[in-house]
């Protein structure tokens, strides 16, 4: 196997450009697969010295622009000055536990997309748009569609994952992230991701494969009847050695209410 | 009243925290011999088959290769508890997915690995049999075609796949439930669980110029690995060495292993050490799991609350091996009654073959099983006799000078004190506010359990300083057997404990011990220390009386280590008594003691026992729980608020390290209360093999307050009153979360785990 | 191409350490085997026990989650160096002296993750001790003991 640690963005998609090359990240997925001989590749393509993946710095329009490379531990310390930085600090304290959440990134989850992680459920919610990058450019990809299927995304094989930005939040809107799993630190049976500002933005995981966005809630109304009819047009929720899928179909809309009813009390006039 | 500074009382840091605490203890694997090889296992990747072909050439042309042993390299020696069924590698058949078919001794481990994986085994699949249903279907596929021809030191009456089948009874059931005014039934299932101790199975084995081997094992004895590799490599015993080193948890899972023989065996074809260290997932597919049972039961009393029949069915699950599996279903069954004086009781149990891993020795042994059944429907006879399940426990307890379930003479029992005790607390405590969304309940169980079985033996010496050489065969896994071994010799002697020192275990030089299992250390290993402490102070008191001109009687300890004249200031020390010995007369001081246990036996008078693995056990133990749940009603998880554990402990020699057990006990009978379960797939894979997969209770699982209160009511046959701990709170934990869920919201879950899916099922159709 | 060994320089308690490293081996593995720093424990190897923390640039990490050829410049602290010229470090001692020890076999993880705690909160309250230790699995002691162990450092229990 080898080995390269690149300093800048265009070496390491160049690098990654080959059969079996793999990114590095914080390695908190990863070098358990590999561990687990469930990974092999042949070339490790590190991201550790890319500076330009580094850093979490406001946009011009008011929003939230995040490296990469950020920690799940940067992310939970985020300063809770909108409410899409509270709600990814809220999923980032729940990923795994305080070791894991020192080495794994936002970028490395983002682009393994497990539909049992954090992450993609809040970037869906927040309406977040991914930062994607090549040897030869650029482009930027909405979260909802940026995950295509369980550990599927829209990443070529060159590509990386620059950055997350999160747009501007609604004044005075509430954020929050309901995680239900069998013991701590556990990946999520289900989570769902809630903003209440003007309107509702809802999304649910676990449900299947990628994220899924709720329509249709009205807070002022039975959330979790609103919430069981909405998810009962969908397909099936997966069922695995966690939950059946039977189960995953009942506490939904509960989850949903609860997530909901959170946001709502958190907003502020 | 005890002094309370006598070495006993207090409880001083164990022996061995300082080498855990700053990484320096050595656990297999930290072990690192000259010329060391890696050891790595082909296990079968099929549930029932054939083996037609293991071909070994492309593992064996590998550079770095060492030795390879296969099936075809063994003798075929039969071990296993009861039932001599296992051979140290798949011979002709596999009969289990992760079972050892070969294995290779390489240069380094990732080395080994890949010379393992190049092993080419060809199979000839077989039907299998994934659960006892399916084992005693008509036409099932036999795992055991060999079974009649087995060895069997104990007669079963096994067939087909049935392993072995135990009856035991009192009084007339059938005449008794006539008599009943309430009759409640049911069936209840229980879950593989795995140890999960945090220090995989592991060992080095070393090897000496001419052969004789010496393994370094993470173990429960090493006079029991010592035997089986013997047996298992065809070399008399003196020519195996067994040294324990520190083991990282057992809980029954290290008892005597296959993967030692495996290692010893590498290790004298390559004359080079060898160590052998299973991953995570490994350990769990290779070796042991706690039984899955199935329990009916059916439990009857007067309307005043006179429990006064039972009747119980136990099927457990054995998997491909016998193993321990007589023993766990005696067990099983005796602790079927409960601590209860229910006169009528009948208790028949069957162990099933199946082709999954083997199911052993697992803290609790099959008790845990019975008391789930047992303590739940308690429970529900007290609902449907409308009497306070506490009272209907405190009306039917037993007592002091009653029998257990088998006739055996019970001299101390304090089971209703216990519950009475976390009753109390549990009422005392200032409430915890509730939970939105839940609904909070209070349960209850009580649980018996014994601490007496089987042999041991301790040698103690004096040393030419007058401090004490103290020797067992006890391994410590972690409960703290070293500490209270050495804290009961120091007090018998009047002496701080650093004078005493410990020996390591080792096969050559350690007095035997069965094994460190069945809560039996503090009791059996630390009554043969006690007694040969005891007989050596005698010797040191008459040397002393030899020394001194006088009589013996005339004579005292002094505490500090000295002899002295009662009542007049002259005295000796003991490095003045070793010195003589050793230099003017008498000879060396030291004393061992030995003994099996001997408590009172089964009373044939009183049960019908029929084919019971157990020749004899004792030394009741009890124990009391209350917990309080949360049940989120909507998601069906349950939250273990708080937790009171009451257990009679004879006497705590390190009252900490008792508290620990308790604690550590009650959190893994949560998981298997809630969390905890082996999963297999429809062709016999187990599916939880990582503990991303198999999930154990974490620091924020658990609730801040598990009480733990020592209870002491002194046990006659040990010198200073010690009985065992190690097992009996797992026991109560499940049926005590069980009963707080019903309190809570009226469901009677009779499954385990109870995981949330479980719980809103029940909820959804109550 | 897998066996291919890199030289490696590794900041391991204070000490510059050279070895030669499989590419794909990770930090637990160069620690236990090539540097004889066994205290730090496998447990699992893929990251959920906890057994193998160590500190890198004084943040808490899974070795088992590191290549060692990842590792760089930064700083690695084991168990067998957090008490310095001490016996024992204050953590080390109150995990002893509160009888939180039982195996042993996760208390050099539990040492690493407390040690990372109090170096940023020397007085942590329950919840953010039992938040700090929520990553590391005991089946031995069910927790409560080094809850206590770590109260009492924390001068806040009996």
């Amino acid at each position: 196997m080898d080995y390269v640690a690149p300093e800048t963005v265009a070496d390491a998609c160049r690098a990654l450009d080959a059969d079996g090359s793999h990114c590095l990240a914080g390695g908190q997925s990863l070098v358990a697969m590999m561990n687990l001989g469930l990974a092999t590749p042949e070339r490790l393509v590190s991201l550790r010295r890319i500076t330009e993946l580094r850093g979490v710095a406001p946009t011009p329009d008011g929003g939230l622009r995040i490296g990469a490379m950020t920690t799940h531990a940067e992310l939970a310390d985020l300063a809770p000055d909108s409410p899409a930085a509270t709600l990814l600090a809220q999923a980032a304290r729940v990923v795994a536990y305080p070791a894991v959440r020192n080495r794994g990134t936002l970028g490395g989850s983002i682009a393994l997309a497990d539909p049992a992680a954090d992450y993609p459920v809040a970037l869906v919610a927040i309406d977040a748009v991914i930062e994607l990058v090549s040897a030869t450019g650029r482009r930027n990809v909405p979260a909802r569609e940026f995950f295509r299927g369980m550990f599927d995304t829209v990443l070529t094989r060159s590509e990386i994952v620059a950055a997350v930005r999160m747009p501007r939040s609604p004044e005075g809107a509430g954020a929050a992230y309901e995680k239900l799993s069998l013991v701590a630190g556990d990946f999520a049976i289900l989570s769902v991701a809630a903003i209440a500002g003007d309107d509702l933005r809802v999304a649910i995981g676990g449900y299947a494969m990628t994220p899924l966005l709720v329509a249709g809630l009205d807070p002022a109304g039975e959330v979790r009847e609103q919430a069981a009819r909405e998810l009962a047009r969908l397909p099936a929720p997966p069922g695995d050695q966690r939950a059946s899928t039977g189960y995953r179909r009942r506490v939904a809309p509960e989850l949903v209410r609860r997530a909901v009813h959170a946001a709502m009390r958190a907003r502020h006039a | 009243m005890r002094d309370p500074d006598t070495a006993a009382r207090r409880s001083p840091p164990r022996l061995d925290a300082a080498d855990k605490a700053t990484g320096r203890a050595r656990y297999a694997d930290d072990i690192r011999l000259p010329g060391m090889l890696h050891a790595a296992i082909h296990t079968s990747q099929q549930a029932h088959a054939r083996i037609v072909a293991c071909r070994t050439d492309a593992a064996l042309a590998l550079p770095g290769v060492h030795a390879i042993v296969t099936g075809a390299d063994i003798a075929g020696t039969r071990w296993g508890g009861i039932v001599k069924d296992e051979t140290m590698l798949a011979r002709d058949k596999v009969r289990y997915v992760g079972e050892p078919i070969a294995a290779v001794a390489a240069i380094d481990a990732a080395t080994a690995i890949r010379a393992a994986a190049a092993i080419e085994v060809d199979y000839e699949p077989l039907r299998c049999v994934l659960s006892p249903d399916a084992a005693l279907a008509r036409d099932a596929p036999l795992v055991h075609e060999g079974f009649a021809a087995y060895v069997k030191t104990v007669d079963g009456g096994g067939h087909g796949n049935i392993v072995f089948e135990t009856d035991v009874a009192e009084g007339d059931v059938d005449h008794a439930f006539a008599q009943c005014d309430a009759i409640v039934e049911g069936t209840f299932e229980t879950q593989a669980q795995h140890h999960v101790y945090l220090e995989t199975n592991g060992c080095v084995a070393d090897v000496d110029a001419s052969g004789r081997i010496t393994l370094y094992a993470s173990c429960q004895s090493v006079h029991h690995a010592q035997q089986r590799v013997a047996e298992e490599l065809g070399e008399p015993m003196a020519r195996i060495r067994v040294i324990a080193t520190r083991v990282g948890g057992a809980f029954g899972g290290k008892h005597a292993s296959n993967l030692h023989s495996i290692a010893a065996w590498l290790a004298r074809a390559a004359r080079r050490p060898v160590k052998l260290v299973l991953s995570r997932m490994q350990d769990f597919e290779v070796q042991r799991s706690r039984h899955p049972a199935r329990i009916w039961m059916k439990t009857g009393a007067r309307r005043d609350g006179t429990i006064l029949a039972r009747d119980v069915r136990v099927t457990l699950d054995g998997g491909a091996y016998a193993d321990e599996s007589p023993a766990v279903l005696a067990f099983a069954l005796l602790m079927s009654r409960g601590p209860y004086r229910i006169p009528n009781v009948r208790a028949h149990g069957a162990v099933v073959y199946t082709n999954k891993l083997r199911a052993g020795s697992f803290r609790g042994f099959g008790n845990p099983q019975a008391t789930f059944a047992g303590e739940s429907q308690i429970d529900d006879l007290a609902a449907s006799l409308g009497i306070d399940s506490c009272e209907l426990r405190l009306r039917n307890a037993m007592r002091a000078g009653d029998t257990a379930f088998g006739g055996q003479p019970v001299a101390s029992c304090i089971v209703g004190d216990a519950l009475m005790r976390v009753r109390d607390a549990q009422r005392a405590a200032s409430p915890l506010s509730p939970r939105e969304g839940t609904q909070r309940g209070i349960g209850f169980a009580v649980m018996s359990h014994i601490s007496g079985l089987m042999g041991t033996s301790a040698t103690v010496q004096l040393r030419t300083d007058g401090s004490i050489a103290l020797a067992t065969g006890c391994v410590d896994i972690g409960q703290g057997a070293d500490t209270v071994m050495v804290q009961m010799c120091a007090e018998l002697l009047g002496v701080p404990i650093e004078r005493v020192s410990y020996a390591q275990q080792d096969s050559d030089v350690s007095p035997y011990n069965w094994k460190t299992a069945g809560s039996r250390s503090t009791y059996m290993t630390g009554r043969a220390v006690s007694v040969a402490t005891i007989e050596m102070r005698q010797r040191m008191i008459d040397q002393a009386a030899q020394m001194m001109e006088c009589a013996a009687a005339d004579l005292e300890l002094v505490p500090g280590g000295a002899v002295g004249l009662v009542g007049i200031p002259k005295r000796v020390s003991f490095k003045d008594i070793a010195l003589h010995s050793l230099f003017r007369s008498g000879g060396p001081i030291a004393a061992t003691h030995g003994f099996v246990f001997d408590g009172p036996g089964f009373d044939p008078k009183r049960a019908s026992i029929h084919r019971l693995a157990f020749a004899n056990l004792g030394v009741y133990t009890f124990g009391a729980h209350c917990v309080e749940v949360d049940v989120d009603t909507a998601t069906g998880a349950v939250a273990v608020r708080r937790a009171w554990c009451a257990h009679d402990v004879g006497h705590a020699i390190n009252p900490v390290s008792c508290e620990g057990q308790i604690q550590g006990g009650f959190v893994q009978g949560m998981g298997y209360a809630l969390t905890e379960a082996l999963h297999w797939n429809d062709d016999g894979w187990l599916t939880t093999t990582t503990l991303a997969d198999y999930k154990i209770p974490g620091a924020l699982d658990v609730p801040p307050d598990i009480h733990a209160i020592v209870l002491e009511d002194p046990e006659p046959s040990h010198p200073l009153g010690a009985k065992g701990i190690g097992e009996p709170s797992l026991v109560g934990a499940a049926p005590a979360i069980a009963n707080a869920i019903r309190a809570a919201t009226g469901v009677r879950l009779t499954t385990l785990p109870m995981t949330p899916e479980r719980v809103l099922d029940a909820l959804e159709t109550r | 191409m897998r066996e291919h060994n890199v030289r490696c320089t590794l900041n391991v308690n204070a000490t510059m350490r050279d070895t030669l490293v499989r590419v794909d081996a990770t930090l637990l593995e160069v620690l236990r085997e090539n540097l004889d720093l066994t205290g730090t424990k496998r447990g699992c190897n893929h990251g959920v026990c906890g057994a193998c923390n160590v500190l890198l640039d004084g943040t808490l990490v899974r070795s088992c989650l590191m290549l060692a050829v990842d590792v760089g410049e930064r700083a690695i602290v084991t168990v067998e160096a957090v008490a310095g010229a001490r016996p024992f470090s204050d953590v080390q001692r109150a995990l002893i002296d509160a009888g939180a020890i039982q195996c042993g076999f996760c208390t050099p993880g539990f040492v690493m993750a407390l040690t990372a705690l109090f170096a940023h909160d020397p007085r942590p309250t329950r919840a953010a001790i039992r938040a700090a230790i929520s990553g590391n699995l005991c089946r031995c002691s069910g927790y409560v003991k080094i809850v206590e162990a770590a109260e009492r450092l924390a001068g806040v229990a009996p």
